[in-house]
């Protein structure tokens, strides 16, 4: 039987799942000392972890080719849809949040607004609910400049403590939702190797708990 | 401006050699499965009015589908899915005939994924529908029909048993808006146990919340029934609780003990099936390589109301997965090549029709020289050749 694999999101995320698979009492220094190497044994080969960036954690766990994944809530949002999503690991916490100029009232008038985001699909589905049209400027790096620099009236964008915004002019409109770490599954993968999945989301479970 | 005249269309591709033979080997084992069954072939148009695919139950988002008008400016799709055409030709051209009808179909689906995500949108898919019959017999029937035709193309499978009612009667009798209730089918579905006890703590406590909290744990083997015999108490689930365990108990009679897993938290399926549905697993692949069920209100919205089940199966995925497997299934190169000299073409071809209708591999030579011929068969590895002139002579090459 081949061990299970799960994709971590590089960075803090990968930090704190390994804190937390040790806390678990599984030797994890292949991936402290990883090197450059991607995929990594954990414990004595209990399983494999791979190192990918958040959007692709979804698509190898969604193709199957990882059974499990460590993703956040925002990414989920983003990309969406077709796996289990068992446990809300609760660390890589924040919020999304629309931001905009301070002082200045985003809902008032009625000229549609234009909104500068990395997160398109989230700000499509949030506006839609609202029933407000709004167009979407797709941003890859800081987002907060968007507005700044008179090209959008405000920002969807994740918001840990505020300082940036802050800094820069801008505050909290409104929240749209909290956003932690979940540990996603592969549909079949959760019906064909359901013992060693549950062993183990159990496992991690308990100590997520017991801080 | 750009031509895109030397490319296919992102989400399909063309199909070579042994990918062809792979695929035509499948589909004629499963074919003759169903038809020795007694199912009969239809075909479909690829393209269908949208109407079709429109009714409130057929599951299938308009934004999946490819659009197109007719010359009426009529609103057309390329059939998304095979299930509902067969309903509507059920309820039209075969209404007059004597029931059940029994029909297996192997054509291509269309269904416009998003981009970039290595999806097909086109794939062929062969199945059957088992229309105008109901109960314990009907569905064996299908189940053990969609057993065989697995179990002849990947050995190593997994099959799974659900039922679509345990939601549907839950979820109705709490009284709770049409949005809350998808979004609970949601969490269901993606087995988010965190989102469902928030979204379910706020309807208070009944027993219909703690069957709905503990639905998307009910999966596994047996001990399923046994769990979910103490959260379904009322007449309409412990009914459909013991109508499936029945079904369960029917197929350990196969020897299927390891192979056969059961799943009350399925609700993710088309929303027209109402009643069991089923699926089946490989481990090289990560989707469903069969989704099936009993759908017994579809046929009412083409105003022919009869209860109905049947199932598909991805052939296109079972066809990555056999030629995954490292068999050998390499296009064999002819038998024998058939020279003809000149003045000696119809010879040529009369001697090889000789060997064609033996059975035997023939390919003619399109050279001038004997000698091009030889060279062409060593590339190719054909092993004989047939020089064709006055006399007939035979030259081996190994």
């Amino acid at each position: 039987m081949k061990p299970l694999r799960i994709a971590l999101t590089k960075g803090r995320l990968e930090k704190d799942t390994v804190s937390l698979f040790e806390k678990m009492g599984f030797d994890c220094s292949a991936v402290k000392n990883k090197g450059r190497k991607l995929i990594l044994p954990i414990g004595e080969n209990q399983f494999e972890v791979i190192l990918a960036k958040a959007a692709d954690v979804i698509t190898y766990v969604e193709h199957g080719v990882c059974d499990l994944g460590v993703v956040g809530k925002d990414t989920i949002m983003e990309h969406g849809s077709n796996f289990y999503e068992v446990l809300n690991l609760g660390f890589g916490k924040c919020k999304f949040a629309l931001a905009g100029p301070k002082g200045k009232d985003f809902f008032n008038g009625y000229s549609a607004k234009t909104i500068a985001t990395k997160y398109p699909n989230v700000t499509r589905n949030y506006f839609e609910s609202k029933a407000m049209d709004v167009r979407v400027i797709k941003i890859e790096g800081s987002v907060e400049l968007a507005p700044l620099l008179g090209l959008s009236d405000g920002i969807v964008d994740i918001v840990e403590t505020g300082t940036t915004l802050k800094e820069n002019g801008l505050e909290v409109i409104e929240y749209l939702c909290d956003i932690s770490a979940r540990l996603i599954v592969n549909s079949v993968s959760l019906k064909l190797k359901k013992n060693e999945i549950e062993n183990l989301v159990e496992l991690m479970e308990k100590a997520k708990e017991d801080k | 401006m750009k031509k895109y005249n030397k490319i296919t269309p992102e989400g399909t591709k063309d199909l070579l050699f042994e990918e062809c033979l792979v695929h035509r080997h499948i589909e004629k084992t499963l074919s003759s499965v169903f038809s020795l069954h007694g199912f009969n072939e239809v075909i479909t148009p690829g393209i269908e009015y949208y109407d079709v695919f429109n009714s409130d139950c057929s599951g299938i988002s308009q934004e999946v589908m490819y659009k197109m008008t007719d010359n009426h400016g009529r609103l057309m799709v390329m059939r998304p899915d095979s299930t509902m055409p067969i309903a509507r030709l059920t309820a039209t051209r075969l209404h007059g005939l004597p029931k059940p009808i029994r029909l297996y179909y192997t054509q291509p689906i269309y269904r416009n994924n998003p981009s970039l995500t290595g999806r097909s949108d086109e794939t062929i898919q062969t199945g059957i529908e088992l229309l105008g019959a109901q109960g314990i017999k009907a569905d064996l029937e299908v189940l053990v029909t969609a057993i065989e035709a697995i179990s002849k193309c990947v050995p190593n499978f997994r099959f799974e048993l659900g039922h679509a009612g345990f939601f549907r009667v839950l979820s109705q009798q709490l009284s709770i808006s049409d949005s809350l209730r998808e979004d609970i089918r949601c969490a269901i579905e993606s087995k988010n146990y965190t989102l469902l006890n928030s979204l379910l703590d706020t309807l208070g406590d009944s027993k219909e919340v703690t069957a709905l909290k503990t639905l998307p744990k009910l999966f596994g083997g047996e001990e399923v029934f046994n769990k979910a015999a103490k959260y379904f108490t009322d007449e309409k689930t412990s009914d459909m609780l013991e109508y499936l365990h029945k079904l369960y108990k029917s197929l350990m009679q196969l020897g299927l003990e390891d192979k056969i897993i059961v799943d009350l938290g399925l609700v993710q399926r088309n929303d027209y099936y109402t009643n069991i549905v089923f699926s089946a697993y490989a481990e090289e692949c990560g989707d469903a390589i069969l989704l099936g069920g009993r759908y017994d209100n579809l046929l009412e919205s083409f105003d022919s109301p009869m209860p109905a089940i049947g199932f598909a199966i991805n052939v296109d995925a079972i066809v990555k997965i056999l030629l995954s497997q490292n068999r050998d299934y390499s296009v064999k190169p002819a038998d024998i090549l058939v020279h003809g000299e000149t003045g000696f073409e119809i010879k040529a071809l009369n001697y090889s029709s000789n060997f064609i209708n033996q059975g035997i591999k023939c390919e003619m030579s399109v050279f001038e020289t004997k000698e091009q011929a030889v060279d062409y068969a060593k590339i190719r590895g054909i092993k004989q050749i047939a020089v064709v002139g006055n006399n007939i002579k035979k030259i081996n090459l190994e």
